[in-house]
């Protein structure tokens, strides 16, 4: 009995320190110590008001982000994800128009097929066309942002009153006012967040969510294995898609308005986050729920910043530099803790 | 087995595509085809084509490189020389020292921090150019941009002889320079090679990492001169005068057959490659379809180019 007990304590014990052994480690640490700083310089960051407004600044990377760590762990990447965004408000607000409820249903449905045949199409070109993934939704992202300015040339368009539920309750005519008071402690995006979550979660239970990570680590033996890797990318792709079409839901609810260009900034963004919080670009590696830590940084960066009273001039030259010093800490700690598991100092 | 077309299928493939724009732009907008039109198109693809040159070397060194830190890296020297050269000749070599001081501290810095630190190179040289993109911003909060290129850089960029831009002959001189290095050295055999299989050019005793190293510094060298070609010019530096180039200059690397997988690359087929993005834009622009049109049909045809021949299919 005795060893049996002395392995399952080693063995508990090896967990916490593959953990900390783990590049998602040292991001979650700058988090906290972002938080803080953040704390520290906006007197009233956790009060309640000032952290809806918090949360819905950052709820779009949030979910674009957990989007573009889909794709990168199945080992592909999106440069068209802020171009799609653009094009999902666009088709949005092309669909909806003001007092007629109706047009919203069907503006949501067209959106989520056109999101999905964007996943598809990305998903085809870097699967089965075997074209570079940077260079097909490079391409692609063209494509997206040519449609958006055929249906939306200057921003503008109209939307339905209860689209307002995606960004807050409190705008929606006819709600009961006790579900409005919801939106006062509970943001909406918090809510899509959530969605998405649990979809991810869903989606990484399947056989599909599984072979995302096998392909992603490497494709020349997952197809060896069994796996149609094209399929696994066109899933990645559309999984992304549905991330994305989140997020537009959001702004449009937001804005009540499209706009054909203001989603590229994002793109950048999304895989900066994503490789902050510890997802590798060549694949296979990295937790999807941790992209929210890497998003999390990426925003706290731009308002920290903003209260520290920084000079706008400085802002960039900042945000750039905590961007290397959070993935190269993470990549030194990694490697450091890797080099100190083969030397045996830890054991795993 | 390969014979001359084999060998030479992607220059061939985009010169015909080339070609077939320039026919369709005269058969639906007059005027099109004519001499003076074609060498604005040559001469506008002339600087996205140096651009590519950085990308190209980038991407040959394998790894997944790319440098997206050439625009703000050509921006920040057109900046700053512009007030060493003052408009003077004599000031020119002051400017090329500062020139060659920037694009090795930039390329250094993203060598060394992709290569021995390996991050990934996309966000090592975005998080670059934002540093970049920072500090200009600094300087023209505290300082107006002042100054003018010398002569010689206007004579070089921005004059022509006879018809023929002068830029075309600077990028006729590049191209005949990088095919010797690349194709004629050992250097250049070094770099495919490491591009190709990394980790047999390392165990037949390359140093790897210094090569993509080497190959970051080139990067940025070569966009720190081709700022100083943007300044002769535009005749004046200004904030954003090289952000627009960073993305056609890697759409022209990849049209012109660099693999983005390494260990690729023929300078011939970028300059192509750039060429019949100009002109494909300047189409689109032409047959008067507005925004929409034209980046819709850019990307169409950048999508349906690379299915046709950047693809390459798993042979099953």
């Amino acid at each position: 009995m005795e060893p049996k007990r002395n392995r399952t304590k080693t063995l508990r014990w090896s967990g916490l320190v593959g953990l900390a052994t783990r590049p998602e480690y040292s991001s979650a640490i700058i988090l906290i110590v972002m938080v803080t700083v953040a704390a520290i310089l906006q007197k009233n960051f956790f009060r309640g008001p000032s952290l809806v407004l918090t949360i819905d600044a950052f709820g779009p990377l949030i979910l674009l982000t957990m989007g573009q760590a889909v794709v990168m762990v199945t080992g592909l990447l999106d440069l068209s994800a802020g171009a799609a965004l653009s094009l999902y408000t666009c088709i949005l607000t092309y669909v909806m128009k003001t007092g007629q409820p109706e047009t919203g249903v069907y503006a949501l449905l067209i959106t989520f097929v056109v999101a999905a045949v964007v996943g598809i199409i990305n998903g085809i070109g870097a699967g089965y066309l075997r074209i570079s993934p940077v260079v097909v939704t490079f391409a692609t992202s063209f494509i997206w942002l040519g449609i958006s300015l055929f249906l939306r040339p200057t921003p503008g368009g109209q939307s339905v009153n209860w689209f307002n539920a995606f960004y807050d309750f409190r705008n929606v005519d006819g709600m009961p006012p006790l579900l409005q008071s919801v939106s006062s402690f509970l943001p909406p995006v918090l809510i899509l967040v959530l969605v998405g979550c649990l979809f991810w979660y869903a989606l990484s239970r399947t056989r599909t969510g599984r072979h995302l990570r096998a392909v992603g680590g490497n494709e020349e033996s997952a197809y060896r294995s069994g796996i149609n890797t094209a399929r696994v990318q066109i899933t990645a792709y559309v999984a992304n898609s549905l991330f994305v079409f989140l997020a537009a839901l959001f702004f449009v609810g937001q804005n009540q308005s499209g706009d054909a260009r203001f989603g590229s900034p994002f793109t950048l963004q999304t895989i900066a986050a994503a490789v902050v919080g510890g997802i590798a670009l060549t694949g296979g590696r990295g937790s999807v729920y941790f992209a929210i830590v890497g998003a999390l940084i990426i925003n706290l960066v731009n308002k920290i910043i903003f209260f520290a009273n920084i000079p706008y001039a400085y802002g960039t030259l900042v945000a750039g530099a905590i961007v290397i010093i959070a993935i190269g800490g993470s990549q030194l700690y990694a490697t450091y803790g890797n080099r100190a598991l083969a030397r045996g100092r830890v054991q795993r | 087995m390969y014979g001359i077309y084999d060998r030479n299928r992607k220059l061939i493939a985009a010169f015909i595509a080339i070609v077939f724009v320039f026919v369709v732009g005269q058969l639906t907008v007059s005027n099109f085809l004519n001499l003076n039109q074609v060498m604005i198109t040559v001469k506008l693809a002339s600087f996205i084509a140096l651009f590519s040159l950085c990308q190209m070397i980038v991407m040959a060194a394998g790894g997944a490189g790319l440098d997206l830190s050439v625009g703000y890296t050509a921006t920040m020297t057109a900046i700053f020389t512009a007030t060493v050269m003052n408009g003077k000749n004599e000031n020119l070599w002051l400017a090329v020292v500062l020139a060659l001081g920037i694009g090795i501290a930039v390329g250094l810095a993203n060598g060394l921090l992709s290569t021995y630190l390996k991050l990934p190179s996309l966000v090592v040289t975005l998080a670059m150019s934002q540093i970049l993109q920072g500090i200009i911003n600094v300087y023209t909060a505290g300082a107006l941009i002042t100054g003018k290129p010398s002569p010689v850089l206007q004579i070089l960029a921005a004059k022509s002889t006879g018809a023929f831009p002068n830029i075309i002959f600077l990028l006729i001189s590049v191209a005949f320079v990088v095919m010797i290095v690349l194709y004629r050295t050992k250097w250049g055999a070094m770099l495919f090679g490491v591009g190709e299989n990394e980790t047999a050019a390392y165990l037949s005793g390359i140093n790897t990492k210094r090569v993509r190293t080497i190959a970051f510094v080139l990067s940025g060298t070569v966009a720190s001169f081709i700022g100083l070609l943007l300044l002769g010019n535009m005749g004046v530096a200004f904030k954003d005068m090289g952000s627009d180039y960073v993305l056609p200059s890697i759409a022209a690397a990849v049209v012109g057959g660099v693999s983005l997988q390494g260990g690729d690359g023929n300078y011939i087929g970028v300059i192509l490659g750039a060429i019949l993005l100009q002109a494909l834009l300047n189409l689109l622009v032409a047959l008067g379809w507005g925004d929409a049109g034209k980046w819709l049909g850019f990307g169409i045809v950048l999508f349906v180019l690379l299915i046709a021949y950047v693809s390459d299919r798993r042979k099953r």
